[in-house]
């Protein structure tokens, strides 16, 4: 099957288009994969955590291959701009990721950027960090006293009511 | 002989070589063609088992050899028009395109200062038979760039002789370097993009390094665009090799 690759249909294309080009795609995702590993923790515009997701994964992926295999470190090495974090990424990331076969990362959107482009923002975390968690769950409030107590004299109206 | 006892010795046959099985001594080499591996996308894997289904069926009943790029192949189909019904073509391979029933390969030659390209489907009925006649493997993936080198190079005897060689060998890597005709060419080969290691080129340092702007080294970085085919293809492999046991 011969499928024409026509410039402006863009059907099946993955990557998105960031920056001024290929290259500046890559130097802004790097940037962020870097703050990533550093913070952890990290808002960002959504389009570029959605595109910075897959390549933060596989490089953890590569860091799990170990500190002697040679790819591993080239990739670490370009991926990584400040390079006390190819340390963390070996010595603590990949320990921490061990167990765990997939995804290793958590995204969530924000409410908009507060300057004049309102833009739609998320927050993307590793799993395992040190902060609070992101989602609080609601605690279940139906065992406390008084909600208990407010039950019962719900079910005593009602009987007193229906009959 | 006479034994110290007097009587004559009882007939001693010659000691048996001893015969190294090398078959079993070195692994079976595994050789997955490479339509069998289903491409990168978002495409129902079922539509991937039926058709290695109907390959495999088709396998059973026709023999498809192992070959590579810059093997020599000699091609017989089914021609109406022939006399005596076949078409021979003896050929080098350049390319091999394709996934699934749709793989194909070219076949390059030179017949009277011609040069012909026959493109022929692996799994199409009309191919009689396909006979290996040179293992040799190249540097490069595809041979392309034979469009634009010296004819010598692709230049290969109808009636060549298969040439013989011994099972579970290593298929030998001709480190060939093409010589090409002068520029204009029909693609730039000395550009990085095509990754050509196989040509000589004798173009002035100057335009290597012009060539060389057009390099995007960020390109092997790109993490997402790496595409992991081993353990697919061990699933594959196992599949294949038994059904074609049976």
């Amino acid at each position: 099957m011969r499928l024409s690759v026509a410039a402006a249909i863009s059907h099946g294309r993955v990557h998105r288009r960031l920056g001024l080009g290929p290259r500046s795609r890559l130097d802004l995702l790097r940037n962020l994969v870097t703050a990533l590993v550093r913070h952890e923790r990290i808002e960002a515009p959504w389009a570029r955590a959605d595109e910075m997701r897959g390549y933060a994964e596989r490089l953890i992926e590569y860091a799990k291959l170990g500190d002697t295999n040679e790819r591993a470190m080239r990739m670490a090495n370009f991926w990584l701009t400040e390079k006390d974090l190819i340390h963390k990424l070996f010595k603590v990331l990949a320990p921490r990721f061990q167990p765990h076969p997939g995804s290793y990362t958590r995204m969530l959107q924000i409410p908009n950027r507060n300057g004049i482009d309102r833009a739609k923002m998320a927050v993307i975390e590793l799993k395992g960090n040190p902060f609070p968690p992101l989602i609080r769950p609601n605690r279940n409030t139906e065992k406390t006293l008084l909600n208990q107590l407010l039950k019962g004299y719900r079910e005593d109206m009602q009987q007193a009511a229906a009959p | 002989r006479i034994n110290s006892d007097g009587k004559p010795a009882a007939f001693q046959p010659p000691p048996k070589p001893v015969i190294i099985d090398k078959q079993k001594q070195r692994e079976e080499r595994r050789f997955l063609s490479p339509e069998f591996i289903p491409p990168r996308g978002r495409t129902d894997p079922l539509k991937y088992y039926i058709e290695r289904k109907d390959m495999i069926q088709r396998r059973k009943v026709f023999n498809i050899p192992e070959f590579y790029v810059g093997h020599i192949l000699a091609v017989t189909t089914a021609d109406p028009y022939a006399n005596g019904k076949v078409n021979r073509f003896v050929g080098i391979c350049i390319q091999r395109g394709g996934k699934g029933l749709g793989a194909t390969f070219v076949l390059r030659n030179v017949i009277e200062d011609q040069g012909v390209e026959m493109c022929y489907e692996l799994y199409s009925p009309r191919i009689q038979a396909i006979e290996v006649l040179k293992l040799e493997k190249r540097l490069d993936d595809n041979l392309l760039y034979l469009r634009d080198a010296l004819p010598e190079y692709s230049t290969f005897d109808m009636n060549m002789k298969p040439v013989s060689r011994l099972e579970h060998e290593e298929i030998p890597v001709n480190k060939l370097q093409v010589r090409m005709k002068p520029k204009p060419w029909s693609k730039r080969w000395e550009r990085p993009k095509y990754n050509v290691k196989g040509i000589k080129f004798e173009l002035p340092e100057k335009k290597m390094e012009e060539a060389q702007k057009w390099s995007q080294p960020w390109l092997e970085f790109d993490m997402l665009r790496e595409y992991d085919t081993s353990k697919i293809e061990e699933k594959i492999w196992k599949e294949v090799s038994e059904e074609l046991k049976k």
